[in-house]
C-alpha cells in the first residue's frame, strides 16, 4: 500500500524543470524498468485470480486442440463411418496400442493412467510440479489411444493437462510451494470443464475428489479458470450441451420407484466394474516388463474383435450415448452394449493405456439405464414413461457408483444435458448407487488405484466421513462457580476457599472473561483492602472464549499460554457452559482413537 | 514501510512472465483457430456427404442403410435439425417407430410449428394406432410452416388427413376437412378438384362431390374421367339429365363398358320416370301405367322365387304388397290414370314399395326395375 502511495505521489509531483534534460525525468527513465511493473496495481490475490483466467484460457485452447486431434486421428485410422471397416477395426487399436506403449515407456512415463490420481499426486506429493513433458505425452498418447478406438475418454487426461499447464505457468512465475500446490487443482478444473463443457461439475469434481475442502482461497480461482476454459472451448466447439435429450416431466411420484430400482442395478454393476479393475490391474502390472509394451496392443486387438460386432463400444462413444438417450436400441441391445463397454474399458484401462474413465462411465450408465428403463416399461408401463430419461439417469447413477463423487454426479447430468427437470430421479438413483458401492467396496476407485501404485494419497471420501471432535466432546463442568468482576476481594477469597479449583474464572459485565490462580488471589488480598473490587486489581489481559460446537482443533490452537478456557453459550457470552484445559483436549483425542 | 528488494524483483518477474505468457497464448490461439477451422470444414463436408448418401439410400427404398448414413452425418453435425429429421424419417420407414418418435419429439420441442415434423409425428401416431394424436399432428402440420412449396404441402397433408379420417370412419370430420380443402383449391387445379370430389363421395356427400367434379371440368371440359365422375355423382344425386349429359360425353371421349352401362341405366330412367318435368299429361299417364305393369311383374316373379325358399318374415310383407296390388289392379287402368292424377300417385307409390321390398328380398334388380327403384328413391326422398 505504502509502495503504491509513494509511487503515485512521485508520479503526481510537478516536475520543476521540463524537458529531456531534466534531472527528474532522467531519474525516472533510469528507474523505469523497476517502476513499470508497479503500474499493474495488482495485489497477490488479484494476481492469482488473473493467473487463473490465463490458465483457463490456455487449458481451454489445449483441450480444443486435444479433442480435434482425437477426431483427426479417428478419421485417419478408422474412417468417417461410425461402423468402420473390419480391417481398420482390428488393426487400428492394436497398432496404436503398440505405439502408445512405446511412447509411454520410452518418453512419457508420467502420461500413464487416467490423470485424476496423477493430478492428486501433483498436489500432495510433488508440490504442484508437473513436468511439461507429461502434458505433451498425455496429449499425444491419449489422442492416439482414444482416436484409434481404445475404450477411453478425453476428460481425465484434459484434467491432468490443465494441471500441467497451470504448474508450468506457476513455476515460470516463481510462485511459492503453497501457491503452486493450489494451482494444480485450478488447472485441473479448467481442463475438465473444457473437456466436459460443464464448468459446475468440473469445479465440484475438483473439490470433491482432489482438494477435498471448500477453501475460499482456491474456490475463486478454480471457478474463474473453469469458466474461462469453458468460454474458450465453446467459442471453438459450440455451446450445445454434450447430450441432447427430450424434455422430461415426472408424471407420477410412483415413477421414482422405478428409478430406485435403477439405482440398485447401477450400484451393483459399478461395484462389479471396480472389482474387475481392482483384480486385473495389479496382476497385469506384475507381469514381466517387456509385456508392458504389448499389453495395450493386445487390449486393442481384443477391443477390435469386439468392435467388429459392436463398433459402438470403441472410443469415447458420445454418439452412442446420444442414441441411447433417444431410445434407439432395444433393451437387449442396450444391456449387451453396457456389458461389452465394461469389458472393453476394463481391457483398455488395466493394460495401462493412457486415457480417461469418464466417457466410458457415461456410456455404460446410459446403456444400462436404458436397458433397465425398457425392461421396467415392459413389465410396469405405469411406472415409466419412456426409456430416454432412464438412460439419462443411468449416466449419473453409474458415475456416482463407480467414481464415488455423488454431488458431481448429480450436477454432471444436469449440466451435460441442460435438463433440470430430471434432477429428482437422478438424486434418488445416484444416492442408492453410491451407498451400495460404498457398502461393498471400502475404498473408492481412485484411492484404490493410488494404493496399487504405492501412493498414499489422501482419500477425500474418508476425509469427508471423518467425525470432527468438538469442544463439547472435551469440556467439563467447572468445579467452582465463576467469580464476578464486581465481587470484593473478601467475597472472592471466601468463594475460592470453598472449592478445590486452583484456577478461578472471573466474569465481566461485558461478557469478557479473565482467569486468576487461587494463590495469586491470596497475594492480592495481602496487598489490597478486602473491599477492593476484583475488576480494579485484575490484570488487563482477557481469556479467549470457546463455544461448545467449535472444532477441538480450534481450541488446541487457542489454548497455549492458558491453563483453562471458558466455554460459553453462543446465546450469551456471560453464560458459562463448561471449561476446557489442555489435558481435557488430549484426553478427548485419546478417547477418540 | 519499505518493500524488500527481493520481493520487488519477484513481483517484477511475475508480472513480466504474466505479460510474456500472452505471446504463447496468442500462438496457441492461432494454432487452435487453424486446427478448428480445418476440422469444422471437414466435419461439414462429411456431414453433407453422409446426408446425400442417406437421401440416395432413402430414394432407393433402403431405409436401414439410410439410417446408418444419417447417423454418421449426425455424428459430424449433431445439432442439424434436417439430419435429425431425415434420420427420424428413415427410422419411420424402417418401422422403428419408438426410435423415430423419440427423435421427432426432440425436434418438435425445438420447432413445434414445423409442418414436416408434425406430419412425421402424425405418421408415427397413425401407425401406432393413436387416432386422436395423429389427427392433432396432421392439423398442426397443415397449419405449420413448410420450407418448400408450402401451399402444395398443406394440400397434400390435408388430403392425407382426409383419407385417414375416411379410413377410420370419421365421416363428419372428413367432410369438414374436405370442405376446408375445397375452399383453397385454385380453379385451375382440376385434378385436385376431382380428387376432392371422389373423397366427398367416400364421405357420403354427393352434392359437394358433384360441385367439385364440375369445378374440375371447368378447367378441362373434355377430361373423360372427370366427366365420368361428374356423371356418377349426378346419378347419385338423382339428376339424371345431367348424368346423361356427362356420361354420354365421357363415353364419347373415352368409351368404356362401365360408363356405357351406367349411361344405359340413366337413359332407361329418363325414359321411365313419370315425374320428369316437361312431360305431357298423356306421357306421364303412359309411363305410370308401364311402371305399374312392370312392378306387378317384379312382384310376381319375386313372390314365386321366395315361395320356393320359404322364410318366416319376408313373404308376409310381399303378401301385403300382393294384396295391395290386387286391390289397386282393379281400379288402375289407362282411363282412371288419365282422369284421376291421384290414382297415378297411388300406383307409383305401390311400385316404389314393390321395387324396394323385392330388391331387399330377391336381390338387386336390373334394367327397368333398377330404373324404377332409382326413381322411387329419388321421389320418396324428395317427398320426405
Amino acid at each position: 500500500m505504502s509502495e503504491q502511495a509513494d509511487f503515485k505521489r512521485e508520479m503526481l509531483t510537478p516536475v520543476p524543470v521540463v524537458g529531456p534534460e531534466s534531472p527528474a525525468i532522467k531519474e525516472k527513465i533510469r528507474r523505469w524498468p523497476t517502476i513499470w511493473p508497479k503500474t499493474l496495481t495488482l495485489s497477490e490475490g488479484n494476481l492469482f485470480l488473473l493467473l487463473a483466467v490465463i490458465i483457463g484460457m490456455f487449458s481451454g485452447l489445449a483441450v480444443v486442440c486435444f479433442r480435434i486431434t482425437i477426431e483427426w486421428i479417428r478419421l485417419g485410422l478408422l474412417g468417417s463411418s461410425l461402423a468402420p471397416p473390419a480391417i481398420r477395426t482390428l488393426l487400428a487399436p492394436a497398432g496404436a496400442g503398440l505405439v502408445v506403449a512405446f511412447l509411454v515407456h520410452r518418453f512419457f512415463p508420467g502420461a500413464r493412467g487416467s490423470g485424476v490420481n496423477q493430478t492428486k499426486a501433483t498436489v500432495y506429493v510433488f508440490d504442484g510440479y508437473v513436468p511439461f513433458r507429461t502434458v505433451i505425452g498425455k496429449f499425444l498418447t491419449c489422442a492416439l489411444a482414444i482416436g484409434s478406438g481404445q475404450s477411453l475418454g478425453p476428460e481425465d487426461p484434459s484434467l491432468q493437462m490443465g494441471a500441467g499447464i497451470a504448474s508450468l505457468l506457476g513455476r515460470r512465475l516463481k510462485l511459492s510451494r503453497d501457491k503452486l500446490r493450489l494451482l494444480a487443482p485450478v488447472g485441473a478444473a479448467a481442463g475438465l470443464a473444457a473437456a466436459f463443457n460443464a464448468p459446475i461439475s468440473a469445479v465440484l469434481f475438483v473439490i470433491e475428489e482432489i482438494i477435498g475442502t471448500w477453501s475460499a482461497g482456491a474456490l475463486g480461482a478454480i471457478v474463474l479458470a473453469a469458466v474461462s476454459s469453458t468460454v474458450v472451448m465453446r467459442w471453438f466447439l459450440g455451446s450445445e450441451p454434450l447430450f441432447r435429450v427430450p424434455q422430461y416431466t415426472l408424471a407420477h411420484p410412483a415413477e421414482l420407484l422405478a428409478y430406485a430400482v435403477l439405482g440398485v442395478v447401477g450400484g451393483l454393476l459399478s461395484l462389479a466394474f471396480i472389482k474387475i479393475i481392482a483384480y486385473f490391474r495389479p496382476r497385469l502390472r506384475a507381469l514381466p516388463g517387456w509385456t508392458q509394451y504389448l499389453q495395450p496392443a493386445v487390449a486393442g486387438l481384443l477391443i477390435g474383435l469386439i468392435g467388429l460386432r459392436l463398433p459402438q463400444t470403441m472410443g469415447a462413444g458420445y454418439s452412442y450415448v446420444d442414441q441411447a438417450l433417444h431410445n434407439q436400441y432395444a433393451w437387449e441391445m442396450l444391456a449387451i452394449l453396457g456389458f461389452a463397454k465394461i469389458l472393453t474399458t476394463s481391457l483398455s484401462f488395466v493394460s495401462s493405456t493412457p486415457g480417461g474413465m469418464f466417457a466410458p462411465t457415461l456410456f455404460i450408465g446410459a446403456t444400462i439405464g436404458g436397458a433397465v428403463g425398457a425392461l421396467e416399461h415392459h413389465f410396469f408401463p405405469q411406472l415409466s414413461a419412456s426409456v430416454g430419461p432412464f438412460a439419462l439417469v443411468g449416466i449419473g447413477t453409474f458415475f456416482a457408483g463407480f467414481l464415488r463423487v455423488p454431488i458431481t454426479s448429480v450436477f454432471m447430468v444436469v449440466e451435460t444435458t441442460g435438463n433440470y427437470s430430471i434432477v429428482l430421479p437422478v438424486m434418488i438413483s445416484n444416492a442408492i448407487a453410491y451407498l451400495i458401492s460404498r457398502k461393498y467396496q471400502d475404498v473408492a476407485l481412485f484411492d484404490l488405484l493410488a494404493r496399487q501404485d504405492d501412493l498414499e494419497l489422501p482419500s477425500m471420501e474418508e476425509q469427508r466421513e471423518q467425525v470432527a471432535l468438538r469442544v463439547e466432546d472435551a469440556m467439563r463442568k467447572p468445579l467452582s462457580p465463576p467469580l464476578q468482576a464486581g465481587d470484593t476481594l473478601a467475597l472472592a477469597l471466601e468463594i475460592s476457599d470453598s472449592f478445590q479449583e486452583d484456577l478461578l474464572l472471573v466474569r465481566f459485565q461485558t461478557g469478557r472473561w479473565a482467569g486468576i490462580l487461587k494463590e495469586d488471589l491470596h497475594k492480592l488480598a495481602a496487598e489490597h483492602p478486602p473491599d477492593t473490587l476484583l475488576r480494579e486489581i485484575l490484570p488487563t489481559n482477557r481469556l479467549p472464549v470457546l463455544h461448545p460446537d467449535q472444532r477441538l482443533d480450534d481450541a488446541l490452537r487457542l489454548i497455549p499460554g492458558h491453563d483453562l478456557l471458558p466455554v460459553v453459550s453462543r446465546a450469551g457470552p456471560r453464560k458459562l457452559e463448561g471449561v476446557l484445559s489442555l489435558p481435557d483436549i488430549l484426553d478427548a483425542y485419546h478417547r477418540a482413537t | 514501510m519499505a518493500t524488500a528488494p527481493t520481493n520487488i524483483a519477484l513481483r517484477y518477474t511475475q508480472r513480466r512472465v504474466l505479460l510474456l505468457s500472452l505471446f504463447p497464448l496468442g500462438l496457441l490461439f492461432v494454432i487452435t483457430v487453424t486446427l478448428a477451422r480445418t476440422y469444422h470444414v471437414r466435419e461439414a463436408e462429411l456431414a453433407r456427404q453422409w446426408l446425400q448418401q442417406g437421401n440416395a439410400d432413402m430414394a432407393a427404398a433402403q431405409p436401414a442403410k439410410a439410417l446408418e448414413d444419417f447417423r454418421n452425418a449426425l455424428s459430424y453435425d449433431p445439432v442439424n435439425n434436417l439430419i435429425q429429421l431425415r434420420l427420424a424419417e428413415a427410422l419411420l420407414a424402417d418401422g422403428r417407430l419408438p426410435e423415430a418418435n423419440s427423435y421427432l419429439l426432440n425436434l418438435w420441442d425445438r420447432t413445434p410449428g414445423s409442418g414436416e415434423i408434425n406430419l412425421d409425428l402424425a405418421h408415427v401416431a397413425a401407425r401406432t394406432g393413436d387416432e386422436d394424436q395423429a389427427i392433432r399432428y396432421f392439423r398442426e402440420a397443415i397449419f405449420g410452416s413448410w420450407e418448400t412449396a408450402p401451399a402444395q404441402q398443406r394440400e397434400k397433408t390435408r388430403l392425407e388427413l382426409c383419407n385417414f379420417l375416411l379410413d377410420h370412419n370419421r365421416l363428419d370430420d372428413a367432410r369438414r376437412e374436405l370442405a376446408g380443402l375445397a375452399a383453397e383449391i385454385p380453379p385451375e387445379e382440376g385434378a385436385l378438384h376431382d380428387l376432392t370430389g371422389r373423397l366427398f363421395l367416400k364421405a357420403g356427400d354427393s352434392a359437394r362431390a358433384f360441385t367439385e367434379f364440375e369445378a374440375a371440368l371447368r378447367s378441362n371440359p373434355n377430361q373423360s374421367q372427370w366427366l365420368d365422375d361428374a356423371g356418377g355423382a349426378a346419378y347419385d344425386l338423382g339428376d339424371y339429365q345431367k348424368a346423361e349429359t356427362y356420361l354420354a360425353q365421357a363415353n364419347r371421349e373415352n368409351h368404356s363398358v362401365p360408363t356405357q352401362q351406367m349411361l344405359e341405366t340413366v337413359r332407361a330412367l329418363l325414359r321411365a320416370d313419370p315425374y320428369l318435368s316437361g312431360l305431357s299429361d298423356e306421357e306421364q299417364m303412359r309411363r305410370s301405367w308401364l311402371a305399374f305393369e312392370q312392378g306387378l311383374v317384379r312382384l310376381r316373379t319375386c313372390t314365386e322365387s321366395v315361395g320356393k325358399q320359404p322364410t318366416t318374415d319376408s313373404p308376409s310383407e310381399l303378401q301385403v304388397l300382393a294384396k295391395n296390388a290386387e286391390d289397386l289392379k282393379g281400379r288402375v287402368n289407362l282411363q282412371s290414370l288419365s282422369k284421376q292424377p291421384e290414382m297415378r300417385n297411388d300406383a307409383m307409390r305401390l311400385v316404389f314399395r314393390i321395387e324396394a321390398e323385392t330388391s331387399s328380398v330377391c336381390g338387386a334388380p336390373s334394367g327397368a326395375d333398377q330404373a324404377l327403384l332409382r326413381i322411387g328413391k329419388k321421389h320418396e326422398g324428395s317427398d320426405r
